[in-house]
């Protein structure tokens, strides 16, 4: 900008006697700098905002995919017909039959910041992805005058989200095998 | 006009009128070939204003996100509202007929209600007319919260019948 006025000067100086408006005056650059400072703002603020949405869709997007893991458990203990005596709050193993209707034992168990899934006494892996570290996950039994209940209370994290906000999800179901 | 645009070597946006032809006559053609501040000006602005644009989409996306969530979550809520409705049954039919309970679960609100159904006298079908069956309630489950000031509801609804006494 500098340049281009100190040209306009140059010009002007050259051409003594002509009309002012051949160049830019100090006051039209200052608005000019000033609006662009202005619209600069603007856009690196829209910028910002922009890479943040994209950071918390990201981790909706993990935690919504965290949903599946309630859903299995779910489903593992509306198969089963007995929550086995061993169990404790945070390691829940289910009497279930497998695709032969032979006894087998699932199991869910806590282990840092990880639910493992151990089918019939072997390790099948975590429920969660990297991503979402568990917090805590509460296995309540409820037992009804005909049959049994498991209430799961699971917190869990995004490992992407810096601030550390938990979020829960909450189910209870009752175990039809038990019937 | 035609020796205008000649004389400035391109056509430009804006028409200055002789202002142009007045500066190619003093100025070095060097100078007057570039953009104008004001073309410069224009073009900013246009992708400002895209820019700003793009923003509302991305805000609009964290709002879709957080209610997909939500929604995720009120899914569970709404399937233990009907577990804890097959608790009753199977404790007593006379808990299940009385069901009416209605809980704050984080930003979330869930109402369990039993009512009365009724069936055909001649085809003993569930209708609105006929006599009422005490045997068969119909279980009506609602999870509500806020998202962004407006209350969104997810209903769940299912028949429920006395198999145990």
């Amino acid at each position: 900008m500098g340049k281009i006025f100190k040209k306009n000067k140059i010009i002007i100086k050259k051409n003594h006697g002509l009309p002012a408006q051949t160049g830019y005056i100090v006051l039209e650059l200052l608005f000019y700098i000033a609006f662009f400072s202005v619209l600069s703002l603007v856009v690196i603020n829209a910028m910002i905002i922009m890479a943040r949405s994209f950071k918390e869709t990201t981790i909706q997007a993990e935690l919504v995919q965290s949903g599946y893991i309630m859903e299995k458990i779910s489903r593992e203990i509306r198969q089963a017909y007995d929550i086995d005596a061993t169990s404790t709050s945070t390691d829940l193993k289910l009497n279930t039959k497998d695709n032969d209707g032979v006894n087998k034992i699932i199991e869910f168990k806590f282990v840092d910041s990880n639910i493992q899934l151990w089918d019939a006494g072997s390790n099948i892996g975590n429920l969660n992805t990297p991503n979402i570290a568990i917090t805590g996950i509460t296995f309540t039994q409820i037992t009804t005058a005909k049959g049994k209940a498991v209430r799961i209370v699971l917190t869990l994290r995004s490992i992407n989200n810096l601030s550390g906000n938990t979020e829960d999800f909450y189910n209870t179901v009752v175990l039809r095998g038990s019937y | 006009m035609k020796k205008i645009i000649k004389k400035i070597g391109f056509t430009r946006l804006v028409d200055f009128g002789e202002a142009p032809l007045v500066r190619d006559r003093i100025a070095s053609p060097k100078f007057t070939t570039g953009f104008m501040v004001v073309e410069v000006l224009i073009a900013a602005s246009i992708i400002t204003v895209s820019i700003l644009a793009a923003t509302a989409v991305a805000q609009k996306s964290i709002y879709i996100s957080r209610q997909a969530f939500h929604t995720t979550q009120a899914a569970f809520l709404l399937e233990e509202g009907a577990e804890n409705a097959r608790i009753a049954r199977d404790n007593s039919w006379d808990s299940a007929i009385g069901l009416n309970t209605s809980e704050q679960i984080g930003i979330f609100t869930r109402t369990v209600v039993a009512s009365n159904v009724n069936r055909d006298n001649a085809t003993k079908d569930i209708s609105t007319m006929g006599t009422n069956d005490p045997g068969t309630k119909l279980i009506t489950v609602t999870v509500s919260w806020l998202e962004g000031g407006t209350t969104i509801i997810k209903t769940l609804q299912f028949y429920m019948m006395d198999i145990f006494s």
